[in-house]
This record gives structure tokens, C-alpha cells and sequence, in this order.
């Protein structure tokens, strides 16, 4: 089309107006997008987001029905940003007053809530007044951060701080072990912390001037992963029975320790394991200052002699090996001299007997054991016992479990019949249990479980202990030990105590010399052992008082085992025995 | 008639000068009408992009809205959070053995002596001589609890001691002493020598049998 030259000129002129306008606004854009992009960029980043941790907590160790023996709680530390101090804030009160409060006062308060000494917070106040960050008191629980809060002081902030909680105090003190500032320290906060430990995420959102989150814009760029929750086999309220039961007779017979194991005998689970005295790990150095051997669980690094105990597995070896029967007889006196020269002696004198390898056992006679047991070779005797599990760590694996060996072969003269009743042989409680959990367990040792599971966070469930037995001894010969052990509880010297009211019972007491510098002592280790129901047994307790004051022979542990024994009965709903207890002769 | 005579010729009005042509009116026709867009669309366009922008505006403000109402909701989610730890951390405490055990002593509760019995329904006749429970307690001599745990303090142990008890658990702890070393907190104040059992098993039923139900067992 064809313009007159006046609206030409106007048409020009206007696209030149409209061509500068646009370049002045491009140059600005420019500017502000491209050259000074970056330094805005991280101005306005700064001020908008921020980067958030998102706790997550460690997982909690429970009991096999689910109750909580070690959880993790919310604490906060309150923290100060120095830098920002001025010696006066302006407040505003509940009635719309404003206050001025200097920063004396405002310590003088936040002291007046966490309890503290309010120099102290001065103190740490204004160590350092051109730090950003000074923290004023650790792990305060969420009413006291509430009310500091309330205070409305600027300079004040809080930090998460999760605690380690241990409800139950030092019931299964001894294997949950303990948190210290570095980490697990002890027991199955150590052994587990794979399973235990939580990782913490990371997010960052950004927000608003006045803080609000600009929705859609959280990026996490790191998720918070929590622990899993660790199931222990232990049942909290037997454990507790237990360990109250120890402590009552080790402090009335001046015992300088005790241990009570509860074993279920199907799959070898461990139902209790006492040991007193026991850390409560929220209170660790209360037990750490004056007895540090006293915080973990001796039930499984003491090594001692168990003495007459042993018994037991010695007539397994025999019988098992054919090299006896329950009533070979035997004549024994009260000492007696082996060929070799060692004199061997029974616990108390008595007139010669006449007593089958059942009575041996029932009278816990030395001389007689000794005598059964060399009819058995010393590598034979050896092997059986490696079977039963000594002188290897037990299945649990344990903190402080040593695999201390049995007594090296070849047996010198006085070893070879000492270990047949329990001496010169070192093993721990745990490895007695486990040995009497195979006897009882129709021959089959089946490994020894603390830890039930592992449940991840997300559901899964891992950390399942195997269940694959061996074989020790034969199923016959696992019975008619048990059977024979059921003369203990009728017949013997502890029957009144040991007899368990609608059951059959099979025991072994125990009474050993302590060792120390290469003698031995006036001090025992006193323990007692025993199976229930004889005729199939579900139920292992053994109970050990180690250097009582007084009354030092394995009396003392019967009333204990007595007692955990009902209970275990009692609480797992076991049911009578039909038939009466009956056993092989003990007397020809 | 035709005359030689001149004459003039009737006058006519002057006639206007007609500046403007004939009126031409340039009307579209009906194709071109039909082709032209009507203003009806053109506003409706224009309302609706109106309407866009501004329902987008509301949605902004509502989802900017929607911010500070989930900011406060989070707010109040955290607090709420905090409080059922708070409670499930003193309701784990509450639940732990030894607190249970003091609370039980408080009521006049003694602890089982492990004596045991049975009893036979078919006669109710109870066998094997259970004892009665001695007065007991779970507190050592000392009386502190044999088996500690730091965290029943003398606070926890007095609320909710049943009304009456003289002996709450402030004052056990009094003897027990030192908070600081922990391993002997918590004296839960055995309430006297504790209401012990009578003895047990007299000759005949305590309670009379009802005829066709269960024998009343003999004991107490």
C-alpha cells in the first residue's frame, strides 16, 4: 500500500520508538540475567533457602514380645548465636506490655528452668561473642525447651539432640549394653548397631520473608533412613524375675557375683541371662567408676570351673561311647588314691559306698566319677566336649567371649580325672547351658540365640540366627542322662529344695574350688543346673553364685533355681508330668 | 404551437448543485457479511482470557493461602509429635518393672515367695501345701530397689501413690539417699510390714459350694 509521506514519517518514527524501548529493556535484562546473574543468584538463595536435616532415630531393642528395653527420645540443646547479642531485647508480656530485659536477666531465667547455675550460662554466653554459635545447655526435654521458648529471647535457638532412653533401667542391662557420645559402646548396642544405626536426610526448601515455606519447593535431596528395631529372645519380665531373684540371695549369702540363665530347650533360645550386679545404662558411671568389670555380662566372659556339673557331660561321654551304664556299679570311697598317685577327695566324708553311675551322680561323688571317667579315652573325652560346645564361643558371639580352649591334650595325671568332675577345665555359664541344651535336647546342639530379628525400617526382617543342629550325643543316650539327673531331685542331698510340686525335675548342683595363683582357695562357685520336665524337656535354668561369704556350698543356689524354675513352669503354661519320676538305681 | 416568437421557457427552481454524487451506499454483500467476524466472539475471547488471568490470580492466592495454612498445620504436627513422645517416654517408665513392683508394695502387695500349689477342680481339694507369702519385699536392706533403674525418680514414684499410703515414695527415697550416683534411686516406701496373707488352708471351705457348680477350693 502506498502511505502518504506524513504517515510514513509517523510509522517510522514510531517502530524507532518502539525498536528503543525494547533495546532498553533488553539491556537491562541482560543485565540483570546474565552479567550480575550469579551474584543475585546466590543473595536471593541464601536469603530464601534453606537447608533443613531431617532427623531420623535410632532403632529400639525390644524384648521378644515387643517391649521396649532401649528406645530414642527427643532432647534439645539450647543454643546461642553470640554474635547477635545485644545487651538489651524488648519483649512483649501476655498482658501486651513491652518489657526490655537485659541478657543477666534473660540467663538468670533460662537458668531458673534447666537448673542451672546462671554464671555458668553467662559464661558460655560470652566466651566467645563474635562466634555464631555457643550452646548453653545439652539435652534438655521438650517441657523445659517449651518454656525457654516462651521467653521469646531472639539469640536463643534449639538444636535436636536425640537421647538414648533405657526404660527398664538395668533389667537386661547387662546385654543391651549402652550409647556413649561416640557411639554404641557396649552389648547388643555394639553387636547390633548395623541394624540399630539410623542415617539422617536432607532437604532443602525455600521460604518466603516471613519464613513460610513457597509450596512445591522442597527438594530432599537425601532421604532420612531410621534404624531398625532389634528383637531380642529375652522375655523382660523373666529377665527381671531372675536378676531380682539373684540378688536377693547373692546379698544374703555375700556372693561378689550371680548369674541365672534361662534356656528354652527346642531351639535354643535364651529366655533370661541375669547377671548381678548389672549396669543401668542410663546411669553408667555409676557401675563404670568403681566396677567396670560389672558392665557387661559376666554370664558370658567369666571363665571358671564349673566343677560337679561337668558330671553330667562326663556320664553323656560314657554312656554315649557304650563305656558305661546307668547302673555299673562302682565302690567309693570317701578318698581315694588313683594309680598314678593322686589322691582324689568327695566333697563331704563318708563311709565306703556302693553306688552305680546314677548314684555317682546323685551323690556328686569325685572319686567316683573319676574312677567311670578314664575308662574313656582322653581324645574321645576331648572330642565329646568340644561337641558340646567348650572351649568355643558360643552361637550368641558375644561381647568379651573368649574361645578359650579346653585343657590341651595330653591330660596330665591329675587333669584327666579332675576334669571329669569340673575341675582344670575352664568354661563359662553360657557354655554350660549351651552343653546342657544339647544333653537335653535328645543330643542335638542347636545354636545358641539372643537376637530374634532384625525389622528394618521398611518392614524387612533380617538377622535370623540359624536353627541347624548337630548331633552329640544319641537321642537314647540324651534320655537316659536326663534320667538319671531325675535321681538328683529325688534322692539326693538337695532333694527337698530342688522338688518342683507336679513336675519331673532333673538337676545337677555344683560346688568348685576357685583357683587363684596357681592354688586353690576356700572360695566356691556355687551353681546349680537343671532340666524340666524330665520326661520332655523344654526348660534349662541354670543359677551360679560365684565367692559367697557364707554358706558355700551349691545350697545356696538351689532355692534360686527352685524358684526360676516354678516361675519359668508357671509363666509358660507347661503342663504337669503324668507319670512319676522314676530313675535308674543308684545303690547295688 | 410553434411560434417564432422568442419566449422564455418556464423557469425552473435553480437546481442545487450537487456536490455529493448520487448517495452511493457501499453495503457487503451477503458472502462478505457472513465472512466478517462477529463482535460477539471477539469479546467472548477476550472475557475468557480475562478470566484465565484472573482465576489464575485466585489460584495463587489461594495456593499462597494453602502455604501458610500447611505451615501452621506442620507446626502443630511437630507440637502434637512432641507430646506423644513426651507421654510414650513416661508411659515406658510407668511400665518398667521396678515402678510396678513399688506401686504394688505401695498397695500392700508382697512379693511371691516361689512357695506353689495346685488345685484340683474336680474336688477342690488343693494340693502340695502352698505357704502363704510372707511380708517381703522387692527393696535390698538398704532399701533401695536390688535391681536400679535411674530413671523412676522420687517424683514419678509419688504421683499417683494411692491416697493413704503414709509412707509414699518421697520418703523411701529419703533414706535411700544420693540422686547423684543414681543406683539407688528410687526408695519406694514399703508401706509398713506389708498386710502378710493369713495363713493359709483351714479345714473346710471359706466359701460355700453352690450345688452342680465347682467346689469351692479349701483354702482362704
Amino acid at each position: 500500500m502506498k502511505y502518504p509521506r506524513r504517515s510514513r514519517r509517523r510509522l517510522a518514527l514510531a517502530i524507532v520508538m518502539a525498536f528503543a524501548i525494547v533495546a532498553v529493556f533488553s539491556i537491562k535484562l541482560i543485565d540483570i540475567q546474565i552479567v550480575r546473574a550469579d551474584a543475585l543468584n546466590k543473595d536471593s538463595q541464601t536469603t530464601r533457602a534453606t537447608s533443613v536435616v531431617t532427623y531420623a532415630p535410632r532403632g529400639q531393642i525390644l524384648d521378644t514380645n515387643g517391649i521396649v528395653l532401649a528406645d530414642s527420645v527427643t532432647r534439645f540443646d539450647i543454643t546461642v548465636s553470640p554474635r547477635l547479642i545485644k545487651p538489651t531485647f524488648d519483649v512483649v508480656d501476655s498482658n501486651d506490655k513491652k518489657k526490655t530485659i537485659t541478657v543477666q536477666a534473660a540467663a538468670a531465667e533460662i537458668a531458673n528452668i534447666t537448673k542451672q547455675d546462671p554464671a555458668s550460662i553467662l559464661q558460655a554466653i560470652t566466651d566467645n561473642p563474635s562466634s555464631d554459635f555457643a550452646i548453653v545447655t545439652k539435652a534438655v526435654d521438650t517441657a523445659a525447651m517449651r518454656k525457654v521458648r516462651d521467653l521469646h529471647i531472639p539469640w536463643v535457638y534449639f538444636q535436636n539432640h536425640p537421647v538414648r532412653t533405657y526404660p527398664d533401667g538395668s533389667v537386661a542391662g547387662n546385654l543391651i549394653g549402652f550409647v556413649g557420645t561416640d557411639g554404641p559402646q557396649n552389648g547388643i548396642e555394639t553387636i547390633e548397631n548395623k541394624c540399630l544405626a539410623s542415617t539422617n536426610g536432607s532437604s532443602t526448601y525455600e521460604r518466603g520473608a516471613d519464613g513460610v515455606q513457597i509450596p512445591g519447593s522442597t527438594i530432599t535431596t537425601k532421604e532420612a533412613r531410621p534404624g531398625g528395631a532389634v528383637t531380642l529372645t529375652v522375655d523382660q519380665d523373666l529377665q527381671w524375675f531372675a536378676q531380682q531373684a539373684i540378688a536377693e540371695q547373692a546379698t544374703a549369702i555375700g556372693a561378689q557375683s550371680a548369674t541365672a540363665i534361662v534356656v528354652r530347650v527346642k531351639d535354643a533360645a535364651l529366655l533370661a541371662l541375669a547377671d548381678w550386679p548389672s549396669v543401668d545404662p542410663n546411669d553408667v558411671n555409676a557401675t563404670a567408676v568403681d566396677h567396670p568389670d560389672q558392665l557387661g555380662s559376666k554370664a558370658f566372659t567369666d571363665y571358671y570351673e564349673p566343677g560337679s556339673t561337668m558330671k553330667a557331660l562326663t556320664a553323656a561321654t560314657l554312656i554315649d561311647t557304650g563305656k558305661a551304664t546307668p547302673t555299673d556299679p562302682v565302690t567309693v570311697p570317701s578318698a581315694w588314691t588313683s594309680p598314678e598317685g593322686h589322691t582324689i577327695h568327695d566333697a563331704t566324708g563318708h563311709p565306703v559306698e556302693h553306688l552305680t553311675l546314677t548314684g555317682v551322680l546323685q551323690q556328686s561323688s569325685n572319686v567316683g566319677i573319676s574312677q567311670f571317667g578314664v575308662r574313656v579315652p582322653q581324645k574321645t573325652r576331648f572330642d565329646y566336649l568340644t561337641k558340646f560346645g567348650l572351649g568355643q564361643k558360643t552361637a550368641v558371639d558375644f561381647q568379651g567371649e573368649s574361645s578359650r580352649g579346653i585343657t590341651s591334650l595330653p591330660w596330665n595325671d591329675v587333669s584327666k580325672y579332675d576334669i571329669s568332675y569340673g575341675q582344670g577345665i575352664a568354661v563359662s555359664a553360657v557354655q554350660l547351658a549351651s552343653a546342657y541344651q544339647a544333653l537335653a535336647n535328645g543330643g542335638v546342639k542347636l545354636p545358641l540365640k539372643l537376637v530374634q530379628s532384625c525389622t528394618a525400617a521398611d518392614g524387612t526382617v533380617s538377622d535370623i540366627p540359624s536353627n541347624v543342629g548337630t548331633r552329640v550325643v544319641s537321642e537314647q543316650t540324651s534320655k537316659t542322662v536326663v534320667n538319671m539327673l531325675e535321681s538328683v531331685v529325688t534322692g539326693g542331698e538337695l532333694s527337698k529344695t530342688l522338688t518342683i510340686p507336679g513336675y519331673r525335675v532333673a538337676a545337677k548342683s555344683g560346688t568348685a574350688e576357685v583357683a587363684e595363683n596357681g592354688r586353690y582357695t576356700g572360695n566356691r562357685i556355687v551353681s546349680v543346673v537343671g532340666i524340666a520336665p524330665a520326661e520332655d524337656p523344654q526348660y534349662i535354668v541354670l543359677v551360679t553364685y560365684t565367692k559367697p561369704a557364707i554358706m558355700k556350698s551349691s545350697a545356696a543356689a538351689a532355692p534360686t533355681f527352685h524358684k526360676i524354675m516354678s516361675e519359668v513352669l508357671t509363666k509358660y503354661r507347661v503342663t504337669p508330668s503324668t507319670t512319676p519320676s522314676t530313675n535308674p538305681s543308684t545303690n547295688w | 404551437m410553434t411560434t417564432n416568437l422568442a419566449y422564455a421557457l418556464p423557469a425552473r427552481a435553480p437546481r442545487e448543485v450537487q456536490e455529493h454524487p448520487l448517495h452511493v451506499e457501499i453495503v457487503s454483500t451477503r458472502s462478505q457479511r457472513r465472512a466478517r467476524p462477529r463482535l460477539v466472539y471477539a469479546l467472548v475471547a477476550v472475557a475468557g482470557l480475562f478470566l484465565i488471568l484472573v482465576t489464575q490470580l485466585l489460584l495463587s492466592i489461594l495456593l499462597s493461602n494453602g502455604a501458610y495454612q500447611i505451615s501452621g498445620l506442620q507446626g502443630t504436627h511437630k507440637e502434637l509429635s512432641r507430646d506423644q513422645q513426651t507421654l510414650t517416654e513416661s508411659l515406658q517408665v510407668l511400665e518398667s518393672p521396678q515402678n510396678l513392683a513399688g506401686r504394688a508394695q505401695q498397695l500392700g502387695m508382697v512379693p511371691n515367695s516361689g512357695s506353689q500349689g495346685w488345685l484340683r477342680l474336680s474336688d477342690g481339694k488343693v494340693l502340695h501345701d502352698p505357704a502363704a507369702a510372707p511380708s517381703g519385699s522387692v527393696l535390698g536392706t538398704d532399701s533401695s530397689t536390688l535391681i536400679p533403674n535411674s530413671l523412676i525418680t522420687p517424683g514419678v514414684m509419688a504421683k499417683g501413690a494411692p491416697a493413704g499410703t503414709g509412707t509414699s515414695g518421697s520418703a523411701g527415697s529419703g533414706a535411700a539417699g544420693t540422686d547423684a550416683s543414681g543406683s539407688d534411686a528410687s526408695g519406694f516406701g514399703a508401706s509398713g510390714g506389708a498386710a502378710g496373707a493369713p495363713a493359709g488352708g483351714s479345714g473346710k471351705p471359706a466359701v460355700p459350694s453352690t450345688s452342680g457348680a465347682l467346689p469351692s477350693p479349701v483354702t482362704h
